[in-house]
């Protein structure tokens, strides 16, 4: 039974094997997820967790365990690179990195999560600039 | 809460002579202001000394730096031995941490109780050299031979004068932030750390003394000296072992995000344990800071510091799930109103009895929950709201509390770099003292002759630093085992007052709180008094302190007294303690009488103060009662066969039996297999390291073969066993023929076995699927077959509730045979599914977190009442493949694992051999078939049974470095006897009144000990009366109770004693 | 002294007010400021990927221009400039196989030989000018002022490139001390507020600046101070905006350290461009009589 419920991404376009999520992620942000002992101080920490279908460490947990829906969780979009789980975590591992590497995963496939046509001119002309080259950046290939 | 940096001060009680001086640039003006009789014989003393240029010389056989508690446990286990010890402590006193704690785990034993014994009894023994307020410089020389330079500091307190009397704190006008109590109270520039301190004598704190000379205007034995100065003496001594504890990490520099330091009612645990404290700084209320008011609700972070690649140790502390479960538990039971809640990653109940305990502390209501929490902050009520995921739940979650405790990491010591220098000696990347060889010696450090014991090279629980510091003074022996010996002390000879009437003398013990909060002390003195042939009684803050024992000697000398009476606590733990106080006076130690106002007393009857007043009344008129009649009684004195025999050839007997031989006494292993090495032979390798297995036994056993002092008996079981202490004879069933041995001491090492899982998990009806011991011996014989899905069952029988406990080494294995698995066959894909990973410690942390992350074994937690099920190939059920259903309590939901090889962690039990061994030693066995030793915690090798020791499994599973710390200690504590080369036997025995004996032979069926026998009577040799052998006789009374005839009486316990002492609780107004 | 200053797409855009400020205090301080030449974007993500070396290069051709100008410190104003450098310059200290390839790679640049520092401009005011100095120009005073310190993440983690404890940060709070301000504490001031989410997820920005700002109200603060231009925006445009999806809740006015500054030293408040606010910045400076107390 999968927390994710939205489907960005088909996943079978995605090439990977069985077993093969959990070496590309390691492979794209060299962090080792199964030192990760499931203590939650990551998702109690993130600012974004509310809002997540999986909370970063069930991503990791998904990772491990090979559960390619994890590519179509809504969290690796939230996760706006604060570095505050990396920060506390016992483990020494940086889930930020974790979250672009899945990020990566998808939009190395030309696939984009931000459509720019999508933004209104107001829009672009009243946020600052930088929160744009951000996030295109995080969310277009 | 003063949380003013101490650090800075620490740094100068190191001993570095800088400032010495201090007191010699102004004093002059301050000294000539007071009339100071003594000043000019001081100066002339000091001056001499210097003119000569000497530094005091001191020749002991073993030094001992730091006297916590494991530095007491190797001083007197040394000492014992009849060797001359000198120990230091940096402090002004000896206790080290455990004094600072309330109570203990598992057993909820008060800290201080059972610690102050061991205080006094080291303060007094003859050949230890007690010098406080010191540290080490810098040693040379070699084993036998070192001089080591000790920097003592002057306290500026004659500790010849001072009495103890806290006149001088009383008008000190300085106030330090107090380390004693974690920085929540302060102190006063003049102090002395705790009521029980010992050596009790004040310190000024010279960095914080402002030199007003307010103490020594009000100080009546003129202790105060100025200008006494501090000294450098030199120590030659054969060996040295260092215990100079740990400290524990304070969260201000790292781990900020859960406010220690910044918000008021944020504690650390062991801020936590003073607040619980008797003598702490709420008197063991539970009051928190900002307003000390009773907390609604507490929280504990557990792993604070801890288990942290990052901002952290990468270690396990090992201690902290006790201590937070304990400190819950307690402050719960005082207060069930309080909402509790520990924030938990695992819960390492790993120990003897632990897991037990944990489940106390939940049905008493202590909440666990499993999430690490993220930070804290504080809210205007000063209340602490927790960030936290509830991983279990799978629930993000915000919890508010009064007041919130960090459970915080035991680190090293600041100190131990400059330790490790001055002595030569190695410290490892975190700055704990290094082994030698982590798995084979422990014990001993990097440099030859000098051995580590307690928590200096890792974080350890009491009886674990306990059994260490043993084994350490028996490492200790061997490079002076051949010197001269010092056995007993020497007492005043003894004052004959059997024609005196009874003049007796009653102290009353407040014990702390213990006593004194629930029933009137004062009245209870003033009714004793009135008492006939009372002739003193007063009441004392702790009567087992020093100077309350050095008033009772006093005083007994004083008022001619003949007869003392102590109330307060068991005489079980406190009884050998007064009587030594008894033949320091002069008085014969059977003249000695305890009430217990407080087991029996205090403690069940705390709710009602009147009651309990009377209740002590009564108890203390019925003792007066008894010692009126009580009489000298005489101990028998007998010789100890100086060889040990050692039940089990496995890692620990074998171990034991060098460090035996190490110290020169000779030994008998007993194996009841046909070679040595025990449960190893059929192990692969040693958790927490790759070292195989026959790497670790068979140098041993070479060692021991090529050994003069070790008889090796194999395929050998004890049958018969008579005798007592210092003189057993035992009959020897080997390969059909039976063989007498004699020897004077018994240490049991028979270890341990993995229960029948009884088809459990389908055991038995899968040739796939293994217990961890039939893993291993397959992976040792190279026999296992490439597996494609392996699944670990961890906790298989344990924890349920049939087998309540934790067989404390289950994950550690069950981690390493992941990892050797994985390095055979890398392709195969590893589940480890565990309750709680419980790799307690440093190593067996560190070594988990690799396997995990190098060898990519998939942890999946299962929650107790959910256990995984195993569902065999409905085809090929004997040999085919099977699935696993399990729940992961962390997704929360079930999973199906194919598995073709499943290795189920099978609970422990005791040995094969308990049962017989236990009746024929005559020693208790718990329900698990483990040995039961005399204290959980401070005397973990001993049986009740004088003579006889346990380690080992036998006593616990446990890893092999534990098992071999243990040998070691029980090494030592079975030389102890034989190095005594004589003991004395108990006065309470029992007498048969041979002209009323009958000779039926009731007595000689009811006692338990084989004392007694039927021997002609001396009077008319036709007719037979019992005899009893004294030294065998335990004074248990049951042949007394027994005898048809009252024939028998014992002595101490007469019948006429115990009628009065019923009168007298009969009685309602004797006073009167 | 002369400062070399990298400015970042934003502040020559929507954060011009940030610009100004700064200037003006850099000026009245007696140093010289001079924007570095052909600067371009600095990516603002750090490259969080191994093998992604590609975003290295807008930061790394920065340095190498800094370089190229014969000066060692490079000083920022924008934190996710300063963050999206700092790493880079890091990494490129740290992993020399990489300094080299980009090296290579970019054929038209100098190579690159890692000795820039990259400053942000609260360290330089702590550093190299000094809280004590500064606080002997101050001339207003901002007596009365409660406010909360907001530092949000990119000055402060990764922890590698913070300039100050990634916990428990205290040089904002030195700032509003030196300036005279009474200092709220607010344990979210290290939280993020929402970063990007701003454009595709307007209402989990403005619950992100409702939960930080409401804490900081309840505490009783009047303001807020903060450094990033989009943290600025988040806080006090969608905080704003909040105002309509919580009942009863006001957003407090969101300030720049630099327009705080400026205001205490006694500069022209047009320097401050008060007027590019969503919460009138004016009004509570003039309500606790600020620009009255000149003191001298």
């Amino acid at each position: 039974m999968s927390k994710v419920t939205e489907k960005f991404v088909d996943i079978n376009s995605m090439n990977l094997k069985k077993g093969e999520l959990v070496k590309e992620v390691e492979e794209l942000c060299g962090e080792n997820l199964f030192g990760c002992y499931q203590c939650g101080t990551c998702s109690a920490g993130c600012p974004f967790v509310d809002d997540m279908d999986l909370s970063p460490d069930e991503v990791i947990r998904y990772v491990i365990l090979d559960r390619k829906e994890v590519l179509n969780s809504k969290t690796i979009w939230l996760c706006a690179a604060c570095y505050t789980c990396a920060e506390r975590c016992p483990r020494n591992i940086n889930i930020t990195k974790i979250m672009e590497a899945l990020r990566q995963i998808i939009l190395r496939k030309n696939i984009d999560r931000t459509l720019l046509t999508k933004i209104a001119k107001e829009e672009k002309e009243t946020i600052p600039q930088l929160a744009f080259v951000c996030l295109f950046r995080k969310n277009v290939g | 809460m003063p949380l003013k940096s101490y650090n800075k001060k620490m740094d100068h009680d190191l001993g570095i002579p800088l400032q010495d001086d201090y007191f010699y640039d102004e004093p002059e003006e301050i000294i000539e202001n007071k009339t100071m009789p003594e000043i000019e014989s001081t100066i002339k003393l000091i001056s001499e000394r210097a003119k000569k240029g000497e530094k005091r010389k001191i020749d002991a056989d073993v030094l001992i730096i730091g006297a916590g508690i494991s530095g007491m446990q190797a001083a007197l286990d040394v000492a014992d031995k009849g060797y001359k010890v000198v120990i230091i402590d940096k402090t002004s006193t000896i206790g080290g941490a455990m004094v600072k704690l309330d109570k203990t785990f598992p057993t909820n034993d008060c800290s201080i109780c059972t610690a102050a014994p061991k205080m006094v009894e080291l303060s007094r023994h003859p050949n230890i050299n007690l010098i406080t307020y010191a540290d080490v410089n810098s040693l040379e020389g070699k084993p036998g031979d070192f001089k080591v330079n000790i920097w003592r500091k002057s306290k500026y307190v004659d500790p010849d004068k001072c009495t103890g009397c806290d006149d001088c704190a009383e008008v000190c006008p300085v106030n330090v932030v107090n380390p004693f109590d974690e920085k929540l109270s302060t102190r006063k520039a003049i102090y002395i750390e705790f009521p029980q301190a010992v050596p009790i004598v004040y310190t000024i704190d010279y960095e914080n003394c402002i030199g007003c000379g307010y103490c020594d205007r009000v100080c009546e034995p003129e202790a105060i000296t100025f200008l006494e100065k501090s000294e450098e003496i030199e120590v030659n001594a054969g060996a040295v072992i260092v215990a100079t504890g740990f400290e524990v990490f304070e969260p201000t520099e790292m781990r900020k995000e859960y406010g220690y330091g910044k918000y008021d009612n944020v504690i650390t645990a062991l801020q936590f344990e003073r607040l619980l404290s008797s003598f702490g700084p709420t008197e063991g209320k539970v009051l928190r800071p900002s307003d000390a008011k009773l907390p609604k609700s507490i929280g504990w972070i557990q792993c604070v510091g801890s288990r942290s690649e990052q901002l952290g140790f990468p270690y396990c502390s090992r201690v902290c799930c006790m201590y937070a479960t304990k400190e819950a538990s307690i402050a719960k039971e005082a207060n069930p109103e309080i909402d509790i809640t520990i924030y938990y990653m695992d819960i390492r109940a790993y120990g003897k009895d632990f897991q037990q305990y944990y489940d106390h502390a939940r049905d008493l209501g202590v909440k666990y929950v499993r999430g690490r929490p993220s930070s804290v902050y504080e809210n205007p009520d000063k209340s602490i709201t927790i960030k936290y995921k509830d991983t279990l739940t799978g629930k993000i979650e915000e919890s508010t509390v009064d007041m919130l405790v960090l459970s915080t990491a035991i680190m090293p010591n600041k100190d131990n770099k400059r330790v490790g220098k001055a002595l030569g000696i190695e410290v490892d990347e975190n700055g704990f003292f290094k082994q030698d060889s982590l798995l084979t010696d422990p014990i001993q450090s990097s440099k030859k002759g000098i051995f580590l014991a307690g928590c200096i090279q890792g974080p350890k629980d009491i009886p674990d630093s306990v059994s260490m510091a043993s084994g350490a003074a028996a490492k200790a022996i061997a490079p002076i085992k051949d010197r001269p010996k010092n056995i007993g002390k020497d007492f005043p000879p003894e004052r004959d007052v059997s024609n005196e009437k009874p003049r007796i003398g009653v102290f009353i013990c407040h014990c702390g709180k213990n006593i004194a909060n629930y029933l009137d002390v004062e009245k209870l003195t003033e009714e004793t008094k009135k008492l006939p042939n009372v002739e003193f009684c007063d009441h004392m803050m702790f009567v087992c302190s020093e100077d309350s024992c050095k008033k009772i000697k006093e005083t007994a000398q004083e008022k001619g007294l003949n007869r003392i009476i102590v109330a307060a606590c068991s005489p079980r733990t406190h009884g050998g303690l007064f009587q030594d106080t008894l033949m320091e006076a002069g008085l014969n130690k059977y003249l000695f009488e305890m009430a217990n106002i407080r087991n029996h007393c205090s403690w069940v009857h705390s709710d009602n103060w009147d009651a309990a007043t009377k209740k002590a009344m009564d108890l203390v008129r019925s003792s007066v009662a008894k010692a009126r009649h009580l009489q000298a009684l005489s101990e028998e004195e007998f010789s100890i066969y100086p060889k040990t025999l050692i039940i089990g050839g496995g890692v620990s007997g074998m171990k034991a039996a060098l460090a035996l031989a190490d110290m020169g006494i000779k030994s008998i292993i007993l194996e009841k297999e046909s070679k040595l090495g025990g449960r190893l032979k059929n192990l692969h390798s040693m958790f927490p390291s790759d070292t195989k297995a026959e790497d670790v036994i068979n140098p041993m056993i070479k060692k021991i073969r090529g050994n003069k002092k070790i008889t090796v008996m194999t395929d050998s079981e004890l049958s018969e066993l008579e005798g007592y202490i210092g003189n057993y004879k035992g009959k020897v069933k080997q390969k059909g023929k039976k063989k007498e041995i004699e020897f004077g001491t018994i240490i049991v090492a028979t270890g341990f076995k993995e229960i029948d899982l009884k088809g459990k998990y389908q055991y038995g009806k899968n040739t796939n699927i293994l217990t961890q011991t039939e893993l291993e011996t397959k992976l040792k014989n190279n026999e296992l077959k490439e597996p494609k899905n392996v699944v670990f069952i961890n906790c298989a029988g344990a924890m349920d509730e049939e087998r309540p406990y934790c067989c404390r080494v289950g994950c550690g294995v069950s981690i390493k045979n992941a990892k050797l698995i994985s390095q055979k066959y890398p392709k195969s894909k590893i589940y480890l599914l565990y309750r709680d990973m419980r790799v307690f410690g440093k190593e067996e942390e560190e070594y988990y977190a690799d396997v995990l992350k190098n060898y990519h074994v998939t942890a999946i937690r299962y929650p107790g009442d959910n256990k995984p099920e195993v569902i065999l190939d409905k085809k090929d059920p004997k040999n085919g493949p099977f699935e696993i259903k399990v729940y992961d309590d962390i997704l929360n939901e079930e999973m199906t694992l194919p598995a073709d090889l499943i290795v189920l962690t099978a609970n422990t039990e005791g040995g094969a051999e308990t049962e017989k061994l236990k009746n024929m030693l005559k020693v208790p066995v718990d329900s698990a078939g483990f040995f039961i030793e005399t204290h959980a915690k401070i005397k973990p090798l001993d049986f009740s049974t004088s003579g006889v020791y346990m380690c080992g499994a036998a006593h616990y599973p446990k890893n092999l470095v534990d098992s071999i710390a243990q040998a070691e200690g029980a090494a030592s504590r079975a030389a102890i006897p034989i190095s005594q080369e004589k003991m004395k036997g108990e006065g309470i025995v029992s007498e048969v009144v041979e002209d009323k004996c009958r000779g039926c032979a009731t007595c000689v069926e009811a006692c338990a000990y084989s004392a007694i026998d039927l021997v002609p009577y001396s009077k008319d040799s036709t007719r037979m009366v019992a005899k009893v052998n004294r030294a065998l006789c335990k004074g248990c009374g049951s042949c007394a109770a027994a005898c048809l005839n009252s024939a028998i009486e014992q002595k101490g316990y007469d019948s006429k004693q115990i009628n009065v002492m019923i009168a007298a609780l009969l009685e309602e107004e004797t006073a009167k | 002294m002369k400062l070399l200053y990298y400015p970042g797409c934003t502040l020559k855009t929507s954060a011009k007010n940030l610009e100004k400020s700064a200037f003006a205090i850099i000026e009245k301080l007696g140093h010289e400021v001079e924007e570095m030449e052909d600067w371009n974007c600095c990516g603002v993500a750090s490259s969080l990927t191994d093998d992604d070396l590609m975003h290295h290069l807008a930061p790394l051709r920065n340095l190498i221009h800094v370089q190229d100008q014969g000066e060692e410190k490079i000083v920022t104003l924008c934190d996710m400039c300063y963050n999206t450098l700092k790493q880079t310059n890091l990494r490129m200290k740290e992993k020399p196989d990489d300094l080299e390839t980009l090296n290579l790679f970019m054929d038209r640049e100098n190579d690159y030989k890692g000795t820039v520092k990259v400053l942000h401009f609260l360290e330089f005011l702590r550093d190299e000018i000094g809280f004590n100095a500064l606080k002997k120009m101050v001339k207003n005073p901002l007596k009365g002022m409660k406010i909360m310190p907001y530092y949000g993440c990119m000055l402060l983690r990764p922890r590698e490139v913070a300039i100050d404890d990634a916990e428990e940060p205290t040089i904002l709070k030195d700032v509003l001390k030196t300036l005279g301000a009474e200092v709220i504490d607010n344990p979210f001031k290290i939280e993020c507020c929402g970063s990007y989410h701003t454009i595709e997820e307007k209402k989990l920005v403005s619950d992100r600046a409702h939960r930080i700002s409401k804490f900081a109200v309840e505490r009783g603060s009047d303001a807020i101070v903060l450094s990033c231009p989009l943290c600025r925006f988040n806080l006090d445009v969608r905080g704003k905006e909040a105002e309509k999806l919580y009942n009863n809740y006001k957003q407090v006015p969101v300030y720049y350290y630099t327009q705080l500054i400026a205001v205490a030293l006694g500069l022209d408040p047009k320097n401050c461009g008060f007027d590019n606010h969503a919460v009138d910045p004016i009004l509570l400076l003039k309500k606790k009589g600020v620009f009255e107390k000149k003191e001298d």
